[in-house]
């Protein structure tokens, strides 16, 4: 028969380094966020559905491998932002994204980051917002998906990297040009190789190979910086919001956990 | 889950028009008639239709079109349905035909609907013939597929089923000989999947395109939109006596009956590019793109929004 359902289980320990793992079978049936919490944010409090940030998924996802994340934080939070910390509590990474924002994120309007997500089986989706003030405030969703991360595939595996690395990032001027709040997207070729698929022809698991850092500046200032996991779909997409400096162009520069850098300008505003 | 909608009037229309445009679907079906719905829709090509359905308890996996073609030497089954039990079944209906040996197994893709039927073959000791790509494909998805299928065929009709990957990889063209007839294998390009392969039935003119064709039944995109739209432009310059859709009525004729599938496909790469275009996401896309084609096919809310999420993320690459 297939030798990947019996090697299966070893997946996933080779593919994740720092996070929960759990057999399947057993996650399937755990609560794992008090222990996922636990780990990351200790002791302090989290506020629970506040208002401070909101989540926006399907309930049902229709593609489990390419699920569009957006987390919104509504012009009534007038804070600067600290921290963004993403979860999907049954991927075999709970962890998605952890974002550290610096002094060009931007405030005095909504503030959002949107990205594409891989579901592996029926899961809460979490968004942890940090406010400047220290208090953590938390958005969770509960999406129905199954079998886009331990199962993920391209579609065209032959055709995945080719132009591997290759960026397009794009800034949008506000629809009002008084608002302080640009917004940009930035896609990145790259497969994201989760680490769990097995290539018959050598019955060897494909490696992991996935983007784990990006940071992004204006003109030299931190909007962010972000560390990430192979929950982030094949060819990274990401949209955010920063503040409008006096040079809206980016710089984005992106690390693979192969050790490859990939870096990107800006192309030229509204294009 | 899945809401059922009756069949349009369009779509009556059409497979009316189809069925009336082809005097060789009036050919009359040997013997075996009622067993599986199964007609001989050329000498010695015979098509069993499947449902217009996802799989459920009830069809037992039977939502696709599977074929069988018999020579002079032996029998050649073109894609097993989506369960051992409707597998089962096939082979039943195939040994009321003739008794002649089933020597080829050929899956046009790697879908369940087309070869989870492929164990109950086994017996029969058949060479398992696919594109070269399609082991590959179907073992690295064969856990989802296999976890889902059980889910949504309950354990009755799941009960049987064996990932089979072809024992004969063609890449390029190939011929088999059934013995005073052959068959001409061709792998194509990335298109409906990066795993589809053709089949012409030199004797009766007869080209199998697998789920390259749908009909009726809303076309499903799991390989390039970009090379799907293109590879039925070539194909539509053709000339065949009769092509068998995956999905839809038995018999079609070209350049006919590409069209609609030519213009669902197209429909949803302008809408898309013109979203991207204008700066909008992909969720933008999921909720508008494509939607005028609504009416035209069944189960288009069971698979539309994902054909939208795979264009999309393939043309904004351009």
């Amino acid at each position: 028969m297939f030798p990947s359902l019996v090697y299966r289980t070893g997946f996933a320990a080779i593919a994740c380094a720092a996070h929960i793992l759990l057999a399947p079978a057993a996650k399937a049936e755990q609560d794992v966020w008090p222990a996922l919490r636990q780990q990351t944010f200790g002791d302090r409090q989290i506020q629970a559905e506040d208002g401070a940030v909101i989540l926006e998924i399907p309930g049902t996802a229709e593609d489990a491998s390419l699920v569009p994340l957006t987390v919104r934080v509504p012009p009534a939070v007038t804070q600067k932002l600290k921290s963004l910390t993403l979860f999907i509590d049954k991927n075999p990474d709970p962890l998605v994204a952890s974002l550290s924002f610096g002094p060009a994120a931007g405030s005095g309007g909504e503030r959002s980051f949107s990205t594409r997500v891989r579901i592996d089986m029926f899961s809460h989706v979490r968004a942890v917002l940090e406010t400047e003030d220290g208090i953590l405030h938390m958005a969770t969703k509960f999406v129905a998906a199954a079998g886009g991360c331990g199962a993920m595939q391209a579609k065209d595996p032959d055709a995945e990297t080719v132009d591997l690395g290759k960026m397009i990032v794009k800034t949008f001027p506000p629809a009002l040009s008084t608002s302080p709040i640009w917004s940009s997207l930035v896609m990145i070729k790259h497969p994201n190789q989760n680490g769990m698929q097995l290539n018959i022809n050598t019955v060897d698991i494909i490696p992991a190979r996935f983007v784990k850092e990006m940071t992004v500046k204006r003109g030299g200032e931190l909007v962010f910086q972000m560390q990430s996991t192979f929950s982030i779909s094949t060819n990274p997409n990401f949209r955010f919001t920063f503040g409008r400096g006096a040079d809206n162009s980016l710089d984005v520069v992106v690390k693979d956990t192969d050790g490859a850098v990939f870096t990107a300008q800006s192309e030229p505003s509204g294009s | 889950m899945c809401e059922r909608r009756p069949i349009s009037r369009r779509n009556l229309v059409e497979a009316a028009l189809a069925l009336a445009a082809s005097p060789l679907l009036r050919y009359v079906p040997a013997a075996l008639a009622d067993q599986a719905d199964i007609s001989e829709i050329a000498p010695g090509v015979f098509v069993h239709q499947g449902r217009y359905e996802i799989q459920s308890p009830e069809n037992r996996g039977d939502m696709a079109n599977a074929c069988f073609v018999v020579g002079r030497d032996g029998v050649a089954v073109i894609d097993t349905l989506g369960s051992a039990v409707a597998g089962r079944e096939l082979r039943d209906a195939i040994r009321a035909v003739t008794d002649k040996p089933i020597r080829y197994v050929i899956n046009t893709h790697m879908h369940p609907d087309h070869v989870f039927g492929n164990a109950a073959f086994k017996e029969d000791d058949p060479v398992y013939v696919g594109h070269h790509k399609l082991a590959r494909d179907l073992a690295s998805r064969a856990d989802r597929y296999l976890a889902i299928n059980k889910q949504m065929l309950g354990d009755a009709a799941f009960q049987g089923i064996e990932i089979i990957l072809p024992t004969l990889a063609v890449d390029g063209m190939q011929t088999l000989d059934l013995g005073a007839r052959s068959l001409v294998l061709e792998t194509q390009p990335t298109a409906h999947t990066d795993n589809d392969m053709t089949i012409t039935d030199t004797a009766t003119d007869t080209l199998f395109l697998g789920d390259l064709l749908f009909s009726v039944h809303v076309p499903t995109l799991d390989g390039s939109i970009k090379g799907w739209l293109a590879l039925l432009d070539k194909l539509s310059r053709r000339e065949a006596a009769r092509v068998v859709p995956g999905h839809g009525p038995k018999a079609m004729e070209l350049p006919g009956a590409l069209e609609s599938e030519q213009r669902y496909l197209a429909t949803i790469a302008n809408d898309v590019r013109r979203l991207i275009k204008e700066g909008k996401t992909l969720e933008d896309a999921t909720k508008v793109a494509g939607f005028s084609e609504r009416d035209a096919w069944k189960l288009f809310d069971q698979y539309h929004v994902r054909n939208v999420t795979a264009a999309f993320a393939e043309l904004e690459w351009e």
